[in-house]
């Protein structure tokens, strides 16, 4: 294989693995005041379609208060929630491409005095992505301005409302939830710059979600109300480094760090403060590519920071991700 | 084209076992014309974190009505009872406020997470065989309103609260 062809391998497989990782880095928490969300799935410049499929498994550790004060959870408690997430991406045009991903989830809770295990579809995520660029523009060095175009991807996605949310009769208690029961659609925007052996990226998403009727709690009926959620906001930074292994395989390291808020909802007319919460956290992931470029096996970490004024009115949790995507066309 | 019928049929069949319920909110009232009365609530013995047994109908000799708050120490829970503490038990001097801890094992544990989480100058009933959570179908963050005649005005979800300070303000 020549020079040059082994560096376009290696450009084209480090972007595949670089976009892999969005998935990963966009991940968000789930709990009893809001289970079961999905992640981003992105197809690389050159690819055609990809199949991903990942294990998430959330450990809660405690929350933060509404003053941002962190509190361990109870002693004797011991609450998990593991998804499993099918995702698919299809590249619609040059330069257009859209994805779903649905999630299945398990709710594990043990407290010293009640247990509980439930299981049921998780909030289905549908996108659509346009890549402002024809291009890789992933470089080995700088030669000129035009080296430092990053990757713009522009996208909306919309959340739907499949899981088993508070207000319907699917759930009994709050420990069945695995949806938050909205529809939401998000504005979503990611930049991404790779001068090998460093990737950086940041990515940002500002969410809507639509009011809705609630006639139903747990499957009570209740006096009708109208409810909306406050718009949510995500921003993540990311670094990777890039290990070129024998045979073409890569292996990539990757520190991201997160900030999600979500701003007071409205119930009926009248603010709702409970609803406003704030999550800091911080994600490594590690991604190991085949040389044939079809398989990306993945494996991520995401840690809430645990501290005082890290978040507020949220849970802090650790998320284990374990996945894979397989490319073909 | 066969992995997008194939990715086509996989999408359907989840969409159809799915949650489909919330796809399509109803703002129509299901409750019975009896749901919609006040339901009448037994009599019922706790025990709180400081060991003392407290019954319902004691508690209703001497005040307005009871507020029942189901707290399992979540976030939410925990800006709940913040909002009854800041907003409310100072203003409805003659309603008894109880926290029900449904979730610890026993008087201990549920007195340590009622510590942690500073709730201390609150009254929690130690719900550990889930008693009272099964008497009036609650769950997290549920609410209840029993008022002197022991008709329980209100059982639903705390929300921002405001339900409950229109009942409380009805009484």
């Amino acid at each position: 294989m020549s020079m040059l062809t082994t560096q376009v391998w290696s450009v084209l497989k480090a972007a595949i693995i670089t976009l892999s990782l969005l998935a990963t880095s966009s991940s968000f928490a789930a709990s009893c005041c809001g289970g079961g969300n999905a992640t981003s799935l992105v197809l690389p410049k050159f690819g055609k379609k990809i199949l991903d499929i990942s294990f998430d498994i959330e450990d809660y550790q405690g929350f933060w208060n509404q003053e941002g004060e962190y509190i361990k959870d109870p002693q004797g408690a011991e609450l998990n929630q593991y998804r499993l997430n099918l995702g698919y991406g299809q590249r619609i045009t040059k330069n257009w491409q859209a994805s779903i991903i649905l999630p299945y989830v398990w709710n594990d809770n043990q407290y010293s005095g009640i247990s509980s295990q439930s299981h049921g579809f998780g909030d289905t995520n549908l996108s659509l992505w346009y890549e402002a660029f024809d291009r890789v523009t992933c470089v080995y060095q700088i030669n000129s301005l035009a080296d430092l175009k990053p990757s713009i991807y522009l996208g909306t996605s919309l959340t739907l409302p499949t899981g088993n949310s508070a207000y319907g009769e699917s759930s009994a208690n709050s420990f069945d939830i695995t949806g938050r029961g909205f529809y939401r659609i998000d504005a979503n925007m990611i930049i991404e710059k790779t001068v090998y052996p460093y990737t950086l990226m940041v990515q940002g998403s500002y969410g809507k979600y639509l009011a809705r009727s609630i006639n139903q709690e747990y499957g009570k009926a209740i006096e009708p109300y109208t409810k909306r959620l406050g718009d949510r906001k995500f921003i993540s930074a990311s670094i990777a480094y890039t290990f070129f292994l024998e045979d073409l395989d890569t292996l990539t390291l990757t520190t991201a760090l997160a900030d999600l808020r979500e701003d007071a909802g409205r119930i009926d007319r009248n603010r709702d403060p409970q609803s406003e919460m704030k999550k800091q956290s911080v994600a490594i992931t590690s991604s190991y590519a085949t040389a044939d470029l079809r398989f990306i096996y993945k494996a991520s970490w995401s840690h809430a920071f645990q501290d005082d004024d890290r978040g507020k009115n949220f849970t802090a949790t650790d998320i284990f991700t374990l996945g894979f995507s397989y490319a073909f066309n | 084209m066969r992995s997008i019928k194939l990715i086509s049929l996989v999408i359907t069949s989840w969409l159809l076992t799915a949650c489909l319920e919330d796809l399509n909110p109803e703002s129509k009232d299901l409750r019975s014309d009896s749901e919609k009365g006040p339901l009448y609530s037994d009599n019922f013995t706790a025990i709180d974190t400081l060991n003392n047994s407290i019954s319902l109908s004691d508690e209703l000799l001497s005040h307005d009505a009871v507020v029942l708050y189901f707290t399992m120490w979540c976030p939410l829970c925990d800006s709940h009872m913040s909002h009854i503490r800041r907003q409310l038990i100072d203003q409805y001097s003659n309603v008894r406020f109880l926290m029900v801890d449904y979730v610890s094992a026993n008087v201990s544990q549920s007195r340590s997470s009622q510590r942690a989480n500073g709730f201390d100058d609150l009254t929690l009933l130690v719900d550990n065989q889930q008693a009272l959570l099964n008497i009036y179908s609650a769950t997290m963050a549920s609410v209840i309103v029993i008022n002197d005649q022991n008709l329980i005005l209100l059982n639903e979800d705390y929300k921002n609260g405001s339900r409950l300070i229109e009942t409380l303000d009805n009484l």
